[in-house]
């Protein structure tokens, strides 16, 4: 529902059906029968949101509740903020039309650096100060989760709590704390002081940090009696773990209009630019058993015909085969798709590639990464230029015409050799296409370049690398450019301005807070749209802060340096990842764990157990 | 393979639902429900569910008709009870019925326009207003088609107009062209009204209540 005064306005903005809620499975409670109001939001805008695998989940999880209602929020467009704005209107919660200032938690996910201006922009949207130190009452309590967290520093000042790693079961704890301190009338403060007990409970407030005279961290004290290290949570079993049965279904088209089930969390690959891998480590796998009833009843409950598995790296999931010899039957049955995003192909069975086909013919991806053999070990991505051209050649005489390449620049060691392979590599895709015997006349081939830039991040091998400035990568993207001969290959790039501020926040500390409330203070928002970053408000924005932003991308950091987010403890060791980065210099590759355990430290969040150390005493 | 009619009425909420994602929500809904579509045949196979004369965003329905075809044989009651019972709030099936006229004969549609006004006096106003525009035949506006927008004078579309006044509410009853031929937005003729008189209403509401062939027949 939506506020009876917005109704008047909905049909003068664009896509009204974002904001009156009221969609199939929403969830309805009465109010007074609830202890908790929870409002979920996803500070960006609602088809981003409601494709967001997280909030389903936790929206299922905390209305699973009897005593608490959850409601979802997103991130208003610009043409409805000013409706809402001009017209005071607060911002609500789709399920019940209220204003969520009134709610006991509001909890948002941070998927997105370039998100953090819509976190502020919701709040002030909401009428609730920006500041945890502006908020004197217990209620509402503001708090973070997703993978931007693990650097939960530029946003320390806003949030009251931040909850590193898995959500499912730290959300119910803080829900029975705050349920408690609110029955007992207690303050915000002693709250927060219990709440930081609480494992994988990182209160920002309670930490002091000191700088040294270059600005980098000198250390980060706990008080009140927080933990040193805020370890992150990890749900051991997934097959036990609180998983939806049902979703919101959007009236509207979202960006992914299908069910998803996760299949597993962590990675045994080890890629050593990739944030998420290191970050949901240790591997831990649901049986396909699960998986399978969880499909059958989801899509019973929305209606779907599409189910995408999700995972990091679908193929290496070890029940696949048993799954889709389930999965896929029952799919030609019911007419249901079943998409597999994040498949290797070094290492996918054929007669598995041929039974999907026969389901759903999606788009051929590869994700390379790098132009040269040199290059992928440096970053320990183990494709193969062989493989793909083999498999290419496999799907263009099974009639595929178009092909996906993912590439990124801005690589440590990175020279312009790499940056022509990634040309060199395009070429050599279309000319297995024109090698072939038997080619389908009158068809051409299309290859299409993906190029993104690296933005180095914590808890990744290559933290502590300097990360290309925006006018370097223009050019080397010119010089990428300049060396495709043929029209078959297409390139779209990343804008360059954008990995630059996502890589600011993403190894910032505290001091930007500031600078992030200026920015939006000045008008700055939605910035992951391009047609929204105002390149000039936030450079006003360092500028009037006294901040110079390269300081946190362009500096190469010392082993020996007190990063900003140590104090977080996200099982992978410091240790390792920098064996890992010395590793990556060297040129050398790390096996995956399915072959060696490379002793990333993990294990010891699952009670020293990791599901691939098992398997491998066995 | 029968050729089954359904007949929805579309309200509240539902009516910021554009026709495209209406067109996904059935086909979710028919799913969820049980009923054996028929799929159209060919490389990518889908299921036929026709929306036989697409709603504008913001236009809610009475009684809109949606061809599909079903492969087994099912009861009109119980595809009607099957499919309200997973439908969201605001659409709701309230016939179905075996398809008795064609599409192509569809010419007209007969709507209801509300428009809420801050006075009562303006609400009077307008109402005698826009009687007497329609009354004399011409009313300019520039009109979207296939081809390119256009200037054309709506009166040609109108079959019949009534403007009434009550407080500050003006109900318009207008039967206007309507179907794959010639069609009128609703919303099209409430806001030219509006704009030949310099109006603006605080609120509107339009509703489409039935359909009609060339020859004034009820499209069933
Ligand atoms: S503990 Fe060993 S096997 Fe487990 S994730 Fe870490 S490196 Fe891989």
């Amino acid at each position: 529902m939506y506020p009876e005064k917005l109704e008047k306005f909905l049909l003068k903005v664009q896509k009204p059906g974002r904001y009156t809620g009221g969609e199939l499975n929403s969830v309805i409670k009465d109010k007074r029968e609830v202890d908790i109001r929870y409002a979920f939001c996803f500070p960006d805008t609602y088809e981003i949101g409601m494709s967001h695998l997280g909030m389903k989940i936790l929206y299922a999880l905390v209305n699973a509740r009897e005593d608490a209602w959850c409601e979802r929020v997103f991130a208003p467009d610009t043409d409805m903020e000013a409706v809402m704005r001009e017209n005071d209107i607060p911002l609500y919660a789709l399920e019940s039309g209220e204003a969520i200032k009134d709610f006991d938690i509001i909890g948002f996910t941070l998927q997105y650096e370039l998100c953090y201006t819509n976190v502020l922009n919701m709040l002030d949207l909401a009428g609730i100060p920006v500041r945890s130190e502006n908020r004197e009452s217990l209620t509402p309590l503001i708090i973070a989760g997703g993978t931007c967290v693990c650097n939960p520093e530029p946003m320390a000042d806003f949030f009251d709590i931040t909850l590193p790693g898995d959500g499912e079961e730290v959300t119910n704890e803080l829900i029975d704390l705050l349920k408690e301190f609110k029955k007992q009338g207690k303050g915000k403060k002693e709250f927060l002081e219990a709440a930081a007990q609480i494992p994988g409970v990182y209160v920002p407030s309670l930490y002091k940090v000191e700088y040294n005279d270059d600005c980098t961290v000198k250390s980060v004290t706990p008080t009140c009696g927080a933990p040193e290290k805020v370890v992150k949570r990890n749900v051991k079993n997934l097959d036990t773990m609180f998983a939806p049965e049902t979703f919101v279904v959007p009236f509207i088209e979202t960006v992914f209009d299908r069910t998803t089930v996760e299949i597993f969390r962590g990675c045994i690959r080890g890629c050593r630019f990739c944030q998420a891998g290191f970050l949901s480590r240790p591997l831990r796998e649901k049986s396909p058993e699960t998986v399978f009833s969880q499909c059958k009843a989801i899509c019973d409950s929305t209606g779907y015909d599409e189910i995408s598995l999700c995972s990091l790296s679908t193929s290496d999931y070890k029940g696949l085969e048993k799954l889709l010899g389930t999965l896929i039957p029952w799919g030609d049955d019911n007419k249901i798709n079943v998409a597999l995003p994040s498949l290797r192909i070094d290492n996918f069975p054929k007669d598995l590639m041929e039974k999907l086909n026969t389901v759903r013919r999606s788009g051929l991806t590869f994700a390379p990464e790098a132009g040269t053999q040199r290059l992928r070990d440096v970053i320990n991505k183990n494709v193969y230029e062989k493989d793909i051209l083999s498999t290419c050649a496999q799907a263009f005489a099974g009639g595929w015409t178009a092909v996906k390449l993912y590439f990124m620049i801005g690589l440590p060691t990175e020279t312009n050799e790499d940056i022509e392979g990634i040309a060199r590599l395009a070429q050599a895709v279309v000319d297995e296409f024109y090698h072939m015997e038997n080619k389908p006349k009158g068809k051409g081939v299309s290859v299409s370049v993906s190029l993104a830039s690296l933005v180095p991040k914590p808890f990744t091998p290559f933290q502590w690398e300097p990360q290309d400035k925006p006018d370097v990568l223009t050019e080397k993207q010119d010089f990428l450019v300049s060396c495709v001969r043929t029209r078959k290959v297409n390139i779209s790039r990343h804008v360059p301005w954008t990995s630059f501020l996502e890589g600011v926040f993403a190894r910032g500390d505290r001091r930007l807070c500031s600078v992030i409330e200026t920015a939006w203070r000045s008008g700055c928002r939605m910035d992951s749209w391009e047609e929204h970053l105002d390149r000039e408000k936030w450079n006003a924005a360092f500028e009037q802060c006294g901040i110079d932003p390269f300081f946190y991308t362009a500096r190469a950091r010392s082993f020996d340096e007190v990063l900003p987010w140590d104090h977080m403890d996200y099982g992978v060791t410091k240790k390792f990842l920098q064996r890992e980065n010395e590793k990556a210099h060297r040129g050398e590759t790390t096996q995956s764990c399915r072959e060696k355990c490379s002793g990333c430290g993990a294990a010891r969040l699952n009670g020293g157990e990791c599901n691939e150390l098992c398997a491998a005493v066995v | 393979m029968n050729s089954v009619r359904l007949w929805y009425k579309k309200s509240g909420l539902a009516i910021y639902t554009s026709h495209l994602d209406m067109n996904r929500c059935f086909t979710r809904a028919v799913r969820m429900a049980g009923i054996p579509l028929w799929y159209t045949e060919g490389f990518n196979p889908h299921p036929y569910l026709n929306f036989l004369l697409p709603l504008p965003l913001g236009t809610g329905a009475e009684k809109d008709p949606i061809d599909i075809r079903i492969t087994e044989d099912i009861s009109f009651d119980e595809i009607k009870s099957r499919l309200n019972a997973v439908l969201p709030g605001g659409i709701e099936i309230v016939a179905v019925t075996e398809p008795a006229i064609k599409v192509s004969e569809v010419a007209k549609a007969g709507y209801e326009i509300i428009l809420e006004f801050l006075t009562p006096e303006e609400a009077c106003a307008f109402a005698a207003g826009a009687l007497a525009v329609i009354e004399s035949g011409e009313l300019n506006a520039e009109k979207r088609s296939k081809r390119g927008i256009k200037t054309v004078n709506l009166c040609s579309f109108v079959s019949s107009f009534d403007a009434s006044s009550e407080g500050g509410r003006v109900k318009i009853k207008a039967v206007i062209s309507a179907g794959p031929a010639e069609n009128l937005n609703a919303a099209l003729l409430a806001d030219s009204l509006l704009k030949e008189f310099g109006a603006s209403a605080e609120k509107t509401e339009i509703t489409r209540t039935e359909i009609f062939t060339a020859d004034g027949k009820i499209f069933i």
